[in-house]
């Protein structure tokens, strides 16, 4: 439809706008490049000599990427620039090293990789989907996420969806309650329990009820949120003086902030509470009757789930530790599929929302996720990436992680990173999606028959195979 | 001197390039310490550097470079041969036949190739016409084929058209009649294992006057070939497919392109029901243009899982004789090739490997700037000069030669006098992850 169109049928086209937002804080390069003077010197030297002065032949470097474009070319190389194409050392083996840089790998720790930095780096950076050529450069699989593969939908499938255009995907995601079906009386009026939830635009919300302890930063969260119609979670202390993004701001709220909800000064949509609190969650209800009330929790006991659910609870944010973990060392793919499936047992996982947190940082990880049963990602260690966040040491433990801020942050910066982190992992979530020929993202929720795991493909493939056990 | 004299800065700029690159092609599989940054899990740092010095040489490795496996720690890399004692190797003198048949029905031409590989589609446009030279007449020589990709059919290769697959994707770019009716065979390309189910994708600034006059379309604006065919719905769809190719062409051969989704066996019957002779899989950790990263890791499986599944299959159903199985995505070496065969495939299609020996170093950009710095993939006039098309040709021939001598041997170890004796000889091979 034509925008004009759109605009007179009351319709938007959902759009998150990109804009470059380049590094505000300069990161190590990714490669170191080495060049003996030496031997430069003596190769032009020869040069001058054999073509006899023809400077533009004389001076024809082996980068196009600006490398040796400096003053003094090759004396002095522009070691941000290198993409690490090896030209130059193809050309100059004698004289010319690439490295990649060791300090530029020890961006992020053991889990949030510095292959998975640069990746969020990029996206935040450009708002583009990471596009590179040669195919395929990892590990064939191997644990957790690397262990899954999506499918995709080939030409003879008769149940495909058909799709015409990525951009009539949906990534519209519901949170809250609603019912099985629902109930009417004589008059034809509903009686019951009636539906109860928001619609958020992206499967994606901002985490930051552990992270997002300085103002600023829980202001840059909130402020993104509501300009792309999420929502964010903050700490209580943090949520209070959003009230200009009252409809995008989720508060967490302990057992300690009880006494001071009427500080919050708006009603927020979504509440969550953190861990289960009979009284919290009376004070809650009656201090926001019109929120939807969530529990902030661990992954481990998916039964207690179910149980919380017979209480009232909705909406779950499950929480694992920022390497994927439960506190029993669990993965966080397997927690999400015991979850869901534990909703799925007790009848009532149409009735209820999953979100969560924790080990899932590229934006694979999001459909990954969704297909082992959340609703959406509650995303947080990335958003703290894509402000260029530098670990300090290991960062795993929710309490226990330390991340240093660039000291010039600034919002107006920090909004357009996290809209253009938010628009890369969106339009790679559509890829999926159009690859599996779903409509909507919502469908994607549980559809384990659109997941191939590595152990059950192996064993399909080499069982029988001298050496091969189940086991391996 | 007097040469330099006559010559122009642009010429002699190129003939300096190329100068220093040969020498680097020929330095680096011989030095002592390997390029720090070359190289990654799949492809390792010694398989190309081994693949440089194979194209360099025609033969395999002596001097230490590991050319059978890379380090993905999964797939073809835990898998290895179950070689007999030496007391059951056949002779060092007997004839091993490498060839194998792309056709095993009826009807259409009888078409047999030399080695049990063929080149892969790469579209004019995401490649130079050098490369694509190349490859045409390496084709020629090794009586094997390499395909258009979807990007058209430059007059160039024309010369070589009884060697060269047309391929047809949703774009259509370059399909006219000629085109199919020069091809031996028809390659309908439904998916690609690189990015399965996003369709092809040239970016704009490889768009060039030239490229978009082949195309058929604009300078510098990006080219989709979007996913899927919105023809083909069904294998009925798809048979009015191959009946249409087969109007303009009957002597064609139809292959049937497809990547690797969960039931890729019945999309594989469904193609052999629909009328095509080979059954082109695409694994998805192969590739040769520029994919989404998220698609190469994430979507479809790899290529080992899907030839034994679709193997089983086509036996199953009774039609295994009848079609031709063709693997590709991810197969860098000759020992790759032995293990898909082994695994069920007739043979394999190649991409990657034949541009590394060409001088690829796997860096990945592709799609950046002016694109491939080493003149490979991209349509700058300056930078395809730096690829000669003869010294491409000889290249990859020698590397297929040094794969020959590989299969050979292997074969011969085995006990089998043929490469078709070896499809589907899974007891021949071991786990070893």
């Amino acid at each position: 439809m034509p925008e004009h169109r759109e605009a007179q049928a009351g319709y938007h086209r959902y759009h998150i706008p990109t804009r470059p937002a380049p590094d505000i804080e300069k990161w190590p390069s990714r490669f170191k490049v080495k060049v003996r003077r030496t031997g430069l010197a003596k190769l032009l030297l020869s040069e001058v000599f054999h073509y006899r002065g023809r400077k533009d032949v004389i001076l024809s470097r082996p980068c196009m990427y600006g490398v040796f474009s400096g003053p003094v070319g090759g004396f002095m190389p522009r070691e941000e620039h290198c993409v690490g194409c090896l030209r130059c050392t193809t050309e100059f083996p004698e004289f010319v090293r690439i490295e990649h840089n060791p300090e530029r790998q020890k961006l992020g720790d053991s889990y949030f990789t510095f292959n998975y930095v640069d990746q969020i780096a990029y996206e935040a950076s450009s708002g583009l989907v990471p596009v590179r050529g040669a195919g395929y450069r990892g590990k064939f699989g191997g644990e957790g996420w690397d262990g899954m593969w999506t499918d995709m939908s080939e030409i003879v499938r008769p149940t495909r969806d058909g799709i015409h255009g990525r951009e009539t995907i949906s990534t519209v995601v519901d949170i809250g309650y609603t019912p099985n079906f629902l109930q009417f009386d004589a008059a034809g009026q509903p009686t019951g329990s009636l539906p109860h939830y928001i619609s958020i635009q992206l499967p994606i919300l901002f985490e930051g009820g552990d992270l997002a302890r300085e103002g600023h930063v829980a202001r840059i969260y909130a402020r993104t949120a509501a300009e792309l119609d999420t929502l964010a979670v903050l700490p209580f202390d943090q949520a209070i003086g959003l009230g200009e993004y009252a409809h995008a701001v989720v508060p967490v709220v302990r057992p300690q902030d009880a006494p001071r909800l009427s500080q919050l000064g708006f009603a927020p949509r979504v509440v969550e509470m953190h861990g289960w609190d009979d009284a919290l969650y009376t004070t809650i209800t009656a201090a926001f009757p019109e929120a939807i009330i969530a529990l902030r929790t661990g992954f481990e006991d998916a039964a207690a789930l179910v149980g919380y659910a017979r209480r009232g609870i909705k909406v779950f944010h499950l929480l694992a530790d920022y390497h994927g973990r439960s506190q029993d060392g669990r993965f966080v793919l397997d927690l999400i599929r015991e979850a869901h499936t534990a909703f799925v047992e007790a009848g009532i996982r149409e009735e209820v929302t999953l979100l969560g947190s924790g080990g899932m940082i590229a934006a694979e990880h999001m459909p990954k996720a969704m297909i082992c049963g959340l609703d959406a990602v509650a995303v947080d260690t990335p958003l703290l990436v894509a402000l260029q966040a530098r670990f300090n040491g290991e960062c795993a433990g929710r309490d226990a992680s330390h991340f240093s801020l660039p000291s010039n942050l600034n919002e107006a910066w920090g909004v357009q990173r996290l809209k253009n982190l938010a628009a890369s992992w969106r339009d790679q979530l559509l890829e999926i999606l159009g690859a599996m020929g779903l409509r909507e993202v919502r469908r994607l929720r549980g559809e384990m028959g659109r997941a191939m795991f590595m152990k059950t493909l192996e064993a399909d493939a080499f069982a029988g195979l001298l050496g091969y056990t189940e086991a391996n | 001197m007097a040469d330099i004299a006559h010559k122009t800065d642009e010429q002699l700029i190129v003939e300096k390039h190329i100068a220093n690159l040969h020498n680097g092609f020929a330095h680096w599989p011989r030095a002592e310490e390997a390029p720090p940054a070359l190289g990654d899990s799949r492809w390792t740092q010694d398989l190309i550097l081994a693949t440089w010095l194979m194209a360099e040489t025609g033969k395999p490795p002596e001097n230490g470079l590991e050319y059978k496996i890379g380090a993905s720690g999964g797939g073809f890399d835990v898998l290895d041969f179950n070689i007999p004692t030496e007391d059951k190797w056949l002779p060092a003198d007997t004839e091993i036949d490498l060839s194998i048949p792309l056709n095993r029905r009826d009807d259409g031409a009888q078409l047999n190739i030399n080695i049990p590989m063929y080149g892969g589609g790469m579209s004019y446009g995401s490649i130079s016409e050098h490369v694509m030279q190349a490859r045409a007449r390496a084709a020629q020589h090794l009586g094997t084929f390499t395909s258009t990709g979807e990007g058209g059919y430059p007059p160039s290769l024309v010369l070589y058209k009884d060697h060269i697959i047309t391929q047809v994707a949703t774009g259509m770019f370059g399909v006219r009649e000629e085109t199919i009716q020069y091809a031996p065979i028809v390659e309908f390309k439904y998916a690609q294992g690189a990015k399965p189910g996003l369709g092809g994708h040239l970016l704009g600034d490889k768009a060039t006057d030239v490229v978009a006059a082949m195309r058929e379309s604009v300078p510098w604006v990006s080219l989709f070939s979007p996913f899927p065919f919105h023809s083909v719905y069904s294998v009925e769809d798809h048979r009015k497919h191959v009946d249409w190719i087969r109007t303009t062409n009957p002597r064609a051969l139809v292959s049937v392109k497809v990547s690797t989704p969960t039931d890729v066996d019945m999309v594989a019957v469904g193609s052999y029901f629909a009328g095509a002779h080979i059954v082109h899989l695409d694994g998805s950790y192969g590739g040769t243009g520029a994919a989404p990263e998220i698609a190469k890791k994430n979507i479809a499986m790899p290529i080992e899982f899907a030839i034994p599944k679709v193997h089983k299959y086509l036996v199953s159903e009774n039609v295994r004789e009848e079609v031709t199985l063709m693997a590709s995505g991810g197969v860098r070496t000759a020992y790759d090739v032995a293990k898909a065969i082994a695994l069920g495939a007739d043979g394999c299609v190649m991409g990657t490997a034949e541009l590394i020996a060409i001088g690829c170093t796997r860096c990945s950009n592709c799609e950046r700037g002016r694109g491939c710095p080493f003149g490979l993939t991209t349509t700058d006039p300056l930078l395809q000069q730096l690829m000669p098309a003869d010294w491409g040709q000889q290249r990859i021939v020698n590397m297929y030669n040094a794969y020959a001598i590989q299969l050979r041997e292997l074969l011969r170890k085995l006990g089998l006098r043929s490469i078709r004796e070896l499809r589907g000889r899974r007891d021949l091979l071991k786990y070893v992850g």
